[in-house]
């Protein structure tokens, strides 16, 4: 059986589906048994799905003097 | 004849420009930098406005040139690229290699799999990734913001295979008991 350790570990490259059968395998039995360890997962499964959406819930500004800067460095290129 | 698409590049970043900013800060965590992306994101689209053939919107195509200059600022950005054989790693486990009881994951009590639509989690992750260490940090970001593949971000930062698993891993794990810790508040 593997560890928590390990487990974790393996959560982390099944995600990225980089698990090898037999990791996968013993990932599996240990998740069967270990509450904490599917917690690790389900964890990791929000903070994948939302961290990318982090400048749509932030919204920054820029200053209307930094716009018009780029304004004036877009015509420059013209 | 096809009539081609106006691009306005003064009507771009009255439209775009903050929408822009926030999407590179929140990439790169620093506001004279981000500005300076953004910068070069409206230029380079400007002067490559004749490839544009309307595919995607106007908006995907900014943020594609965007991600793009903040790939190209990760790949040149100076840094060591020793991973720090700092072995943090193991304070989350005991000496039998279980979930230590004071830092292993707890119930959230809530449901995983919907998007969270709280202000407060976002800052709180934000303040989190910012006490990563900088390798760690930018490996986030560059996987879980950027949504890119191992080998993509190996080859951005100069990093081995193997390096590349240890700093996203270490990066979650500190990540996860930062979020729990000041987010959940358990």
């Amino acid at each position: 059986m593997i560890t928590c350790k390990s487990a974790s570990f393996l959560v982390s490259k099944k995600e990225e589906g980089k698990i090898g059968l037999i990791e996968n395998y013993q990932l599996k039995i240990h998740l069967s048994i270990c509450r904490l360890c599917r917690l690790f997962e389900k964890q990791g499964w929000l903070l994948k799905n939302n961290a990318p959406h982090t400048h749509t819930h932030i919204q920054e500004t820029l200053s209307e003097e930094a716009k018009d800067k780029m304004k004036q460095v877009l015509e420059n290129a013209l | 004849m096809e009539q081609s698409k106006q691009l306005d590049a003064s009507k771009w970043i009255d439209l775009y420009a903050d929408q822009l900013f926030s999407y590179a800060f929140s990439r790169v965590q620093d506001r004279g930098i981000a500005e300076d992306l953004v910068q070069e994101s409206f230029l380079s689209a400007w002067k490559s406005r004749d490839t544009y053939k309307g595919e995607a919107s106007e908006k995907n195509w900014l943020y594609q040139i965007c991600k793009n200059k903040i790939i190209d600022y990760y790949r040149s950005k100076k840094r060591s690229a020793i991973v720090e054989q700092d072995n943090s790693e193991k304070k989350y486990f005991d000496d039998s290699e279980h979930w230590a009881t004071t830092t292993g994951p707890r119930d959230w009590q809530l449901n995983y799999q919907l998007p969270i639509e709280q202000k407060e989690f976002y800052s709180i992750l934000e303040s989190c990734k910012k006490k990563l260490k900088e390798l760690q940090q930018e490996v986030f970001v560059l996987k879980y913001m950027e949504e890119l593949d191992a080998s993509r971000i190996c080859q951005i930062l100069g990093i081995s295979n193997a390096n590349y698993w240890v700093l996203i891993h270490r990066a979650k794990l500190q990540l996860r008991a930062c979020l729990e810790k000041n987010w959940i508040n358990i």
